[in-house]
């Protein structure tokens, strides 16, 4: 009737030599012995739930039995589950063990260290957004998530909250547009096709000094980033001052809307082709460029504080194109460009010093090439920039040296 | 384990024989005797006929009617059965129970609890062990869903020594069980039993007599609570959850005072926020004027001085608890820098004004997941300037780490240390439970040459941890040094929980030894002893205006506490969990506790009341680990071991309560049936498969990877900063 056998109690009684006992006697014993398992059990558990855990571990059976003064089984300690084999000793009667491995002192004592287990260390990422979940990958997909009940159901039941929190199921469909007004929306279309409008620049204009200046923008962020990213390969110039000019308006919050534009910006900086050479002629994007950069840099200034992997994430891809020579040379242009800006005199230093020798190369030869020499005369130029920055801290810092010895010298 | 005597074995050592008595009854007489019996019976009726004693023949034919063909007399009594009298007698009131008007039903269903109890612990003292195994097991289905530690707490219990070591039997027996219920359910709950005196009735009227306190009301007057729309709603299964003064504690709802003949008045609270010291107020008003003048508001902006004189007009004068009776030291140049701070902060942020056009606010959560842990990380915690953030461990250190990556520097550091962002608290000798910061405001560094940072300055750090832990002590640290500073002992058993006041220098532990202390951080002994749970209070929290703090408490007691603290007493009690409280937060306006237990659900309660608010539900099961408001209140944030994140509203849902009841009650009812109808088994079964229906009052709920959530807490400025450990 026991969960606990009373035949163990049988044997333990044996083992210290008593032989005959009373079957009331065994009944009762066994009775007692889960009665007092299950007290050390509640007990554990108060000790796993306190620690926020889901798992019974050995360590809190060790803190009940402490708890219910009694000494604590040693030899179990594990941060780990314990592992249990099992033999069978007849038919039915399964015999479960904590499984002990072997180990050879010889072995042990010759093998090298193990691996000193990787410190706890935090990061830290958008859960949410002014409530909506950003798909990013340290948040889960919606296919991670499907056995969880996330929104609410039935009666009662909100099914705008579940749409703008992205959980919307099947049966209601609101779209998100709902939340915005319809000022805002006719807002956004006009602006949209202001700025597509190549003919008007005074209507352009307009738009941009609106968009500069108007404080109740924030819910339109996120369509507009979505905007630039779609049309930026076709208007370039426009989508710019755009991004610009929302980066400008002083009541936006943007840091958490700047990992996507980012990857347009850099589109711009060290795009393979940008615009048409036939159109536009074959070096009108090196403005194109500069001006990228500067809004890179802008960027990078603002929101690298705030984000501490940002800077690094641009210098890298500069710094890749950079080395790839078979990138065009308006690539090579926009990465060391982007390189200075955002790295300043630390990263030429560290960047691209080191690969000129390489890079040089490259250049013989397209400067020997009629049709890139122009070209190859820009680069030469934004590292000649590059390398006058470094002068520039060399001498502000042998300067500084300078006052710090003049100082030693009184 | 075997080797191991369970302690005071003394009492169970009775005569091995006594269990023997009370056994089965197995028959004695075997077929023999019975043969004689018969013939017996039958050549005493053969004589008596033949004499022509009719009458005493007809009697004798009578009376041996009533035993059985054994010869054994057929019980007619109940009580006569033994052991087995409580199985039937249950089954006779449940029975009754499922066949009695609709709107007595769910009244009188919360009578089985008790009486299921009652009848298995009498079983287990009138030792018919397996009597009483066979009964729990046969009837304990129907209250694992609502009283499933109970149950699982119970089911161990063989011996009536048991019944002496066992909490929840203890707790049971020692106690009456309060049950309220209408006047009419109750009249024919007696009749019935009457009726049935000798199927059990009796069984049945003993327990309720001695066990029970039931109180008796009349619907019109009670309203709401057991009004007739409640009724109705219930019985469509809407819910089944204790009443509020249902239960052990046996209390006038919301009331502390657990006399049987307790007033139905409350206490009156002061739940104002606390006056400002008087030279505090004139050192904070000299500052912000200095700072208007020299940043002048932009545009529509008040001045700082507007914004404070305001909030200052705004407290009402009767309800605010009094400087004198809680003293604290004089305060600090940091105390005006932390007070000017936050009136610009109160002046600058986001506002989360509650639901506007039916939409609950966007909330931002910056999430921060810890890495490698081994799930050895108990409890994690942020300064209240958000600049530091501390992790307790299994291994009974504790780690520190500048959540901008600044380095933690001490002066006493030998010149050759190595600076990093994380530090080591060694002291502890058990698992760290809880950590708390002095409070600490974020203040800005000055403005240099026109470029703000978004740095913080070092001063606004703050200057003590503390921490509790399994070896019973509860630790102070000071942040300078990184060093312990002191040790406080006076808990008997692990500390569960300890929290600084909002206003710093007290601060209040909670332990399994089932009592609260107040402490000072200058004494080392405790100021004030909280007693009265009934089992382990798992954790505590603070009223804003540090007069009064929260105690809840798991196993068998299950309730939430208020006490004053500046005299010691219980002011509020709340009962209505079904599981073990995990979180307990106030709000910041003072009027509203909101608790969370490890099934998932959250109790909003009115403090003035004493009444519960509503019930949340959405959170998976395993506990809900930490609940935190929004600076204006208007929004709880929870998280917990189901790895979400979720957002609650925390407003009276007046006109949809309404809206159910009328559509539940008319024709609507059978369109939204026949709607669902389709969809209706697809979401039965995998409500089998979840059991977690996620209430409407969520507004939004974001989840992690397979990061449980330990910490959530709102930032001055109405940002959510969460906290869990990446368990792969």
């Amino acid at each position: 009737m026991s969960v606990w056998n009373p035949e163990n109690v049988v044997d333990v009684a044996e083992s210290i030599g008593i032989t005959s006992l009373n079957r009331d006697v065994i009944d009762h014993l066994a009775r007692d012995v889960e009665f007092r398992m299950s007290q050390v059990l509640e007990e554990a558990l108060k000790f796993m739930r306190h620690a926020k855990r889901t798992t019974l571990t050995t360590q809190d059976i060790s803190q009940a039995l402490r708890l219910l003064e009694v000494e604590p089984l040693y030899g179990y300690e594990s941060t780990r589950p314990l592992r249990f084999g099992e033999a069978s000793i007849g038919p039915g009667q399964p015999l479960f063990y904590v499984e002990d491995e072997e180990v050879d002192f010889e072995k042990l004592i010759n093998a090298p260290l193990p691996k000193v287990p990787r410190e706890i260390s935090f990061t830290a990422h958008w859960l949410a957004v002014e409530g909506v979940q950003p798909s990013i990958p340290q948040n889960p997909t919606q296919a991670d998530q499907r056995n969880q009940e996330l929104s609410a159901k039935g009666p009662g039941a909100n099914s705008t909250l579940a749409a703008v929190s992205g959980n919307d199921n099947v049966s209601v469909k609101p779209l998100v547009k709902h939340v915005l007004s319809k000022e805002l929306q006719l807002y956004f279309e006009r602006i949209c096709s202001a700025i597509l409008d190549d003919s008007n620049d005074e209507y352009r204009a307009a738009a941009f000094a609106s968009l500069r200046t108007d404080p109740g923008l924030h819910q339109l962020i996120p369509y507009f980033v979505q905007f630039v990213a779609d049309k930026v390969t076709h208007h370039l110039r426009s989508l710019f001052i755009l991004t610009q000019t929302l980066l400008e308006n002083p009541s936006l919050y943007l840091a958490p809307y700047v990992p996507s534009i980012v990857p347009s910006v850099l589109t711009c900086l060290i795009g393979k082709h940008l615009g048409s050479p036939s159109l536009d002629g074959t070096t009108t994007h090196f403005a194109l460029r500069d001006y990228s950069a500067s809004l890179l840099s802008s960027i990078a200034r603002k929101y690298g504080p705030s984000s501490s992997t940002l800077k690094p994430r641009i210098a890298r891809s500069c710094l890749k194109h950079f080395l790839d020579s078979h990138k065009p040379l308006g690539t090579h242009y926009g990465a060391v460009l982007g390189l200075t800006m955002i790295a300043g005199a630390d990263g030429v230093r560290e960047l691209i010093l080191p690969n000129l020798k390489a890079y040089d190369a490259v250049l013989q030869e397209a400067v020997r090439d009629d049709a890139r020499a122009e070209e190859a005369g820009y680069v030469i130029d934004a590292i000649k920039k590059a390398l006058d920055m470094l002068g520039e801290d060399h001498a502000e810092l042998r300067g500084a040296l300078g006052e710090v010895l003049a100082s030693r010298m009184d | 384990m075997a080797q191991q005597p369970p302690p005071s074995r003394t009492a169970s050592v009775g005569p091995p024989s006594a269990g023997g008595m009370n056994a089965p009854a197995t028959t004695p007489g075997g077929g023999q005797g019975q043969n004689s019996n018969q013939n017996l019976n039958q050549i005493v009726l053969e004589y008596l006929s033949k004499k022509g004693y009719s009458r005493t023949e007809a009697m004798l034919r009578k009376e041996s009617a009533n035993t059985d063909a054994n010869g054994q007399p057929i019980p007619s009594r109940v009580e006569d059965t033994g052991g087995k009298m409580y199985s039937s007698t249950f089954n006779l009131v449940q029975n009754w129970i499922e066949s009695s008007l609709d709107i007595y039903k769910p009244e009188l269903k919360r009578l089985l609890w008790p009486i299921f109890v009652h009848s298995f612990l009498n079983l287990i003292g009138d030792f018919y062990p397996r009597d009483g195994q066979e009964f729990f097991t046969t009837f304990r289905e129907p209250f694992e869903a609502e009283h499933e530690d109970d149950v699982r707490a119970l089911a161990p219990i063989h011996e009536p020594e048991h019944l002496q070591q066992n909490n929840i039997a203890q707790l049971y027996r020692n106690n009456k069980y309060r049950l309220t219920m209408s006047h009419m359910a109750y009249t024919s709950l007696v009749m019935f039993l009457e009726q049935h005196e000798r199927e059990g009735g009796m069984v049945v009227l003993h327990i309720v007599q001695n066990f029970l306190d039931v109180r008796t009301v009349d619907r019109q007057t009670a309203g709401g609570q057991k009004g007739l729309q409640r009724l109705l709603a219930e019985r469509n299964g809407e819910q089944d959850a204790p009443a509020e003064d249902e239960g052990i504690p046996g209390h006038n709802p919301g009331s502390a005072n657990m006399d049987r003949n307790a007033p139905t008045v409350l206490s009156k609270l002061s739940l104002g926020p606390m006056p400002m010291e008087a030279d505090l107020m004139e050192d904070v008003k000299a500052e912000l004027q200095d700072h208007d003048s020299t940043h002048p508001p932009a545009g529509a902006q008040n001045t700082l001085v507007d914004e404070f004189e305001q909030r200052i007009k705004r407290e009402p004068m009767d309800d605010v608890p009094s400087r004198d009776l809680l003293p604290f030291p004089p305060s600090t140049a940091r105390d005006v820098a932390m007070e000017v701070q936050k009136v610009k902060e109160n002046r600058d942020r986001f506002r989360i004004e509650g639901r506007t056009g039916g939409v609950g606010p966007g909330i931002s959560v910056t999430m921060f997941t810890f890495h490698n842990t081994f799930d050895s990380i108990n409890c994690i915690e942020f300064s209240g300037d958000n600049s530091l953030v501390a992790a307790g461990t299994a291994e009974s250190y504790i780690r520190v780490w500048s959540l901008d990556n600044r380095a933690l520097t001490s002066p006493t550091d030998p010149p050759s240390y190595q600076y990093s962002s994380s530090r080591r608290l060694v002291g502890h000798s058990g698992p760290v439970y809880a950590l708390s910061f002095s409070p600490s405001v974020a203040i800005p560094e000055p403005a240099t040459n026109g470029h703000s940072s978004n740095t913080t300055s070092p001063d606004s750090q703050p200057r003590y941890l503390l921490s509790s832990s399994a070896d019973t002590t509860i630790r102070l640290w000071s942040l300078d040094t990184w060093t312990n500073l002191v040790v406080y002992r006076a808990h008997q058993s692990p500390v569960w929980d300890v929290r600084f006041c909002p206003h710093g220098h007290y601060f209040v532990s909670s332990s399994a030894d089932r009592t609260a202390r107040l402490w000072s951080t200058p004494q080392i002994a405790p100021l004030r002893l909280f007693v009265g749970h009934d089992s382990d209070v798992e954790t505590v929290a603070w009223h804003p205006n540090g007069a009064y703090i929260f105690t809840a408490s798991g196993g068998g007691d299950r309730t939430v506490r208020m006490w004053d603290i500046v005299r010691g007493s219980a002011v509020r009690m709340f009962t209505g969990h079904t599981g073990n409280i995990t979180a307990l937060a106030c709000s910041p306006s003072g009027h509203v506790i909101a608790s969370a237990d490890d099934r998932g659900e959250i109790i909003l309660w009115s403090l003035p009341t004493g009444r519960l608010i509503k019930r949340m539900r959405g959170h998976g099961r395993g506990g809900i680990w930490s609940l935190d408001w929004s600076v204006e209140s208007s929004v709880l944030v929870s998280g917990g071991a189901d790895g979400t994140v979720r957002v609650w509203d925390v407003q009276e849902n007046k006109e949809s309560q309404q809206g159910k009841v009328v559509g539940e009650g008319g024709a609507g009812t059978k369109i939204d049936g026949t709607g669902g109808a389709v969809g209706g088994a697809a979401v039965a079964k995998s409500k089998a498969k979840k059991d977690v229906v996620v209430s409407p009052d969520q507004i939004s709920a974001f989840p992690t990877k397979k990061s449980p959530v330990y910490k959530v807490r709102f930032t001055q400025m109405n940002l959510v900063m969460a906290a869990g450990a990446y368990l792969p």
